[in-house]
């Protein structure tokens, strides 16, 4: 009797579920996962190889299922840390680990090239932004040693360090991305401006709120909650003007990226290798070259209204090679600012 | 195509399952030799005439052996090995030859075919097993087509026998209890593959590149036992399964090898098709055990170089074989045989050991390997090796636990006792239960294809 049943329950799944395939809309991006789905166009690119993935990503319930694979690996087979992604109280941590000591000195001595062929003589600064893996309680998980990650720097990079690590709480960062929350910054700016030598003072924003984000992680944990995303705008970062290398986007803040694949790309479009922001009504004359990753995408509109002019680097899409020639570097603060996260896998910037 | 996959659940089967049931008996084989070659060319676009050229040729070869005898059967194995030779060794020996001589010779670009190993030797069982008067030849091509395309076990096993098809081939009775269970094999295989096999893999890979220890090695070589366990005997399970929902009965290819108490206990357990294959049409032939200890050792060595060499073209399959036939040959004729649960801890370690060299590509990777393990310039334990260890505790506690018919068996006791309709319910939601999460992780994962294909 119990074969018969299972019988059809087996037959009511495969078939069920055949049948809502069929009838389902295609869906083109999965926010979830924030990727491109495969669609019938990508099927008939190369049949029938892509049609697994695509049948595969229009399945129904795919979120869903998703989900339940989560539930499966974290808390029947009980992999707390499973894709690399630990929840604690609500923040999923990307483990960040182990410490790469080929991939610190291939940072070292990629900035240490540029520091020498291009900013002899002149004041050159960096900081380091923790990523979320530093406020992994002990025993959670793997955590690589970034005391010792700060003094490898400390002791081979020629150049002002600037402390940001100690400011931040795991509370600074958004709970499904790896990223800082962009009123979290405030906290940094007047180390930043102790340093760097402008005076910070006390401007009004009004506070833009985005409901609905799920960030990179959001898809290796079940049932993800979506949240709030915070961007600041005042009269000056309104008023910039903004010229990418590749795209031609004139805002601070690309509000038709909300809805895109990635939210977090509302800050200077995502990502770009080349920046110009002109703060229009600025009274200062100094301006700033910031090395960055995407961390320096929502610092960055916090630190206009004290230049006239930030040029944003993003040395994973560009090397400085093919930037030197459009660029004037005399008289300007050069402050290289990169996660942990990508200090630690910098085989990813065009050092070379 | 793989069996873990949403093409193959929720479109294939479904699609051949209505077509099957739809259409009268007389038409069900050629169903099943039409889908069972879409199965393969999903996977193998350019070898699906191969696969029908093989078909052709041994249907022929079964036809003339009652007439032409000895003759046509040896025409028929050289052609069937010397497909297997060009397709699967030809390489190899080139390069083994150029090593020795120390001779240039280019590398052929050959690609294997899917399944050309499993067809072959089934090809081959046919025409031996016809010479031997022990099956009458297959007359209808499509019938013979059915035997050797049979998509179940096309291209990862079990080797199925002519003999043991023959009879449902022409008359099978389908109905829903065997359907049934068939659905629960299939079901229990699907579970193996995708929750066990593959997360196995993925544990073992996260160890192999962070820093190791001692208990890191050992982590790792139990990875490559369990992989490889799950996903080859899932693989059969669900063929057997999938056999069954078509009216086939196949029979077993793993018997709970991992609790073998001898190493001839785990080859009588492990992919006992391949086993019974080499006993039946090598061993047997060369004499067996009854010309004396030079000729039986002789003969097992025979079959034991083949074992290894048929799971792939390289020197560490063949030393894998060779390294089984010397426990083989001590239990034989040195160690007594004893059933004590001591045995089957010592056979599992060196059925443990065995597969690190199944898994090494040379003996220089397998030597360092052992020497980690047994903390040669390597430290016993190491924060990472212990994480690891407490992150997959569960997974490699169930691996352990479905090694054996522990809970089979308790569960057989319940439903013999009082708790017989809460078992059967139970039974029912447990297997649903497999089926949702092997559906969750097939979608969630990355195309993971069985390791038995690549043989």
């Amino acid at each position: 009797m119990k074969e018969k049943v299972f019988a059809i329950f087996f037959l009511l799944f495969v078939f069920g579920f055949a049948f809502f395939s069929l009838i389902s809309k295609e869906k083109s991006i999965s926010i979830l996962e924030r990727r491109k789905l495969t669609t019938k166009e990508k099927v008939k690119e190369d049949f029938p190889k892509n049609l697994e993935a695509y049948w595969s990503d229009q399945f129904p319930f795919h979120d869903f299922f998703l989900a339940t694979n989560q539930i499966t690996h974290r808390y029947l087979l009980q992999n707390k840390t499973y894709q690399n992604v630990y929840n604690q109280k609500g923040y999923f941590i990307e483990q960040n680990y182990p410490l790469d000591q080929k991939s610190i000195d291939h940072f070292v001595t990629g900035i240490k090239e540029i520091q020498e062929k291009y900013f002899l003589n002149h004041p050159c600064f960096y900081s380091i932004l923790p990523d979320k893996s530093y406020f992994l309680k002990e025993g959670k998980g793997l955590k690589l040693n970034f005391n010792s990650l700060v003094e490898n720097l400390k002791e081979n990079l020629n150049m002002t360090y600037i402390d940001s690590i100690s400011f931040f709480t795991l509370e600074d960062y958004y709970k499904t991305d790896i990223h800082i929350k962009q009123p979290s910054y405030f906290k940094i700016i007047d180390s930043l401006g102790k340093t760097l030598q402008f005076i910070p003072t006390k401007l009004t924003y009004q506070k833009n709120t985005f409901k609905n984000f799920l960030g990179s992680s959001a898809s290796k944990m079940p049932f993800s909650k979506k949240e709030d995303l915070v961007y600041l705008e005042n009269e000056v970062t309104k008023k910039a003007i903004v010229k990418h290398l590749e795209f031609d986007e004139n805002e601070v803040y690309s509000k038709e990226q909300l809805n895109s694949i990635d939210s977090y790309n509302v800050f200077l479009r995502g990502p770009s290798s080349f920046i110009e922001i002109e703060n229009t009504i600025s009274s200062s004359d100094k301006e700033l070259i910031l090395f960055r990753d995407s961390f320096g995408s929502s610092l960055a509109p916090l630190l206009l209204p004290y230049y006239k002019k930030i040029t944003l680097i993003d040395l994973r899409y560009i090397s400085m090679e093919k930037l030197s020639h459009k660029m004037d570097f005399n008289n300007k603060d050069v402050l290289f600012l990169y996660s942990t996260l990508l200090i630690n896998n910098s085989y990813l910037l065009k050092l070379k | 195509m793989v069996f873990s996959s949403v093409s193959f659940l929720f479109f294939f089967l479904p699609l051949l399952l209505i077509f099957y049931y739809a259409s009268s008996k007389k038409y069900r084989n050629f169903i099943l030799v039409i889908f069972s070659l879409l199965f393969y060319f999903w996977g193998e676009k350019k070898f699906v005439n191969l696969l029908l050229l093989t078909c052709f040729f041994n249907y022929f070869f079964g036809l003339w052996i009652p007439k032409g005898k000895k003759k046509i059967l040896i025409i028929g194995l050289c052609f069937n090995l010397g497909l297997l030779f060009y397709y699967k060794y030809c390489n190899f020996f080139f390069n083994t030859f150029s090593t020795i001589f120390s001779i240039n010779i280019k590398s052929l670009s050959i690609v294997l075919p899917l399944g050309i190993s499993f067809f072959t030797f089934q090809n081959i069982s046919y025409l031996v097993d016809v010479y031997r008067g022990q099956v009458k030849e297959q007359t209808n091509f499509l019938k013979y087509a059915t035997y050797i395309t049979f998509f179940p076990q096309l291209i990862a096993g079990p080797i199925l026998r002519y003999k043991d098809m023959a009879l449902e081939i022409d008359k099978r009775n389908e109905n829903l209890i065997l359907f049934g269970e068939g659905t629960k094999r299939f079901t229990i295989g699907l579970a193996k593959k995708t929750l066990l096999a593959n997360t196995i893999y993925q544990m073992y890979t996260s160890i192999l590149s962070s820093s190791m220890s001692s208990l890191s090695y050992v982590l790792v070589a139990l990875g490559f036992l369990f992989q490889i366990y799950y996903d080859f005997s899932g693989y059969s399970d669900m063929a057997i399964g999938l056999g069954k929902m078509f009216g086939f009965s196949i029979k077993e290819n793993f018997d709970y090898p991992l609790i073998a108490s001898s190493i001839t206990d785990f080859w009588r357990r492990w992919h006992i098709s391949l086993s019974h294959f080499f006993r039946d049409y090598l061993y047997i032939p060369l004499g067996g055990n009854k010309k004396g200890i030079l000729k039986t050792i002789r003969n097992l060595a025979i079959v034991w170089f083949c074992t290894g060499l048929w799971h792939g073209a390289n020197w560490n399959f063949v030393l894998w074989g060779l390294y089984f036939l010397a426990f083989l040959l001590l239990e034989k004729y040195v160690w007594k045989r004893e059933k004590k649960k001591i045995y089957s801890i010592f056979t599992f370690c060196i059925v443990l050991i065995g597969f690190i060299l199944f898994n090494t590509s040379n003996l220089n990777e397998f030597f360092l390997f052992l020497k980690g393990m047994f903390g040669v310039n390597t430290p016993f334990i190491n924060r990472e090796s212990l994480y690891y260890l407490k992150q997959n505790s569960v997974l490699l506690f169930v691996s352990f636990l479905g090694m054996s018919p522990f809970l089979k068996k308790k569960i057989e006791i319940l439903r013999k006792g009082k708790l017989k309709k809460g078992v059967e319910v139970g039974e029912i939601i447990y297997f649903l239960f497999l089926l949702l999460l092997s559906t969750a992780s097939i979608i969630s994962s990355s195309f993971q294809p069985f390791i038995y294909f690549r043989f």
